[in-house]
């Protein structure tokens, strides 16, 4: 039961060259149900469902893990620095509590 | 006068099953929904690996908003003073929340490729409590700071 999520991945940085330091963004469309809440009109308890990990690739190599939990807020948006070395893709994988993937890639142009 | 035995017996059988349902209670039989509280001392025990935190308030420089209008979406910004070298760099940023029912938010894994000690992220608290955040290098020197947060509303049902 795949569903097609809305996710990105972007460098928020404009103009940047070989060895200077981004800062990337993500993001992805997703709740996060602690599992404690319970419905407003039938009374049942929702089931815990959330992102569980995001793993960033930077040209085939895992450069960076996220580990997240319920406690991260709906919707999670998340800024972390990346050191660019080359030319290339950045691709960004989220997996969510039902081990459901979401991919996105952007491409790195450095100056 | 027996169809009318077999009639209410089939009923009631009927009715018990549909009661019983299976599918009704499949997602808490398989464990879906298991709501698991996860206290502030787990799960730092669990980050700490035995160690204990050093205090770091002089190293991480925290950015939060000590009253957020909504507590559903608090941004938290952590960078951390390191040169992340080969040698020396942070291996692992946590941010913790202290009175939450999971008291985990959002742990990352960093490697030398990143370049600096930087993080942001939305977290949601549940009442007024101190964020914490860890900061472990790849020698296992954990660093410790926290902020005191003011939450008017519940953000965590």
């Amino acid at each position: 039961m795949a569903r097609k999520r809305r996710a990105a991945i972007k460098i928020l940085d404009k103009n940047y060259a070989v060895g200077d330091v981004v800062k990337v963004q993500i993001i992805i469309i997703h709740p996060m149900e602690t599992g404690f809440a319970k419905d407003k009109h039938s009374g049942e308890a929702k089931p815990r469902f959330y992102v569980k990990e995001i793993e960033i690739f930077y040209n085939n190599t895992q450069v960076t893990r996220f580990e997240l939990d319920v406690s991260a807020s709906q919707n999670p948006k998340i800024k972390f620095p990346l050191k660019i070395t080359e030319a290339g893709m950045l691709k960004v994988r989220f997996i969510n509590s039902e081990d459901e993937v979401t991919e996105k890639t952007t491409k790195v142009k450095p100056k | 006068m027996m169809q009318r035995r077999n009639f209410i017996k089939t009923s009631l059988l009927l009715s018990a099953v549909a009661l019983f349902n299976p599918e009704r209670y499949q997602h808490r039989l398989l464990g879906f929904e298991e709501a698991i509280e996860l206290t502030y001392q787990q799960v730092l025990k669990e980050f700490c690996e035995g160690r204990t935190a050093v205090d770091g308030s002089l190293l991480i420089s925290l950015t939060i908003p000590t009253q957020p209008g909504s507590s559903v979406t608090i941004p938290v910004e952590v960078s951390v003073e390191s040169p992340m070298n080969e040698e020396d760099y942070i291996r692992s940023i946590a941010i913790l929340t202290t009175k939450n029912k999971v008291n985990k938010a959002v742990i990352v894994e960093y490697t030398p490729a990143n370049g600096i000690a930087y993080l942001f992220a939305n977290i949601k608290l549940s009442q007024t409590q101190d964020v914490v955040v860890l900061a472990k290098t790849n020698k296992g020197v954990i660093y410790k700071a926290s902020k005191k947060i003011l939450v008017a509303i519940n953000g965590c049902d």
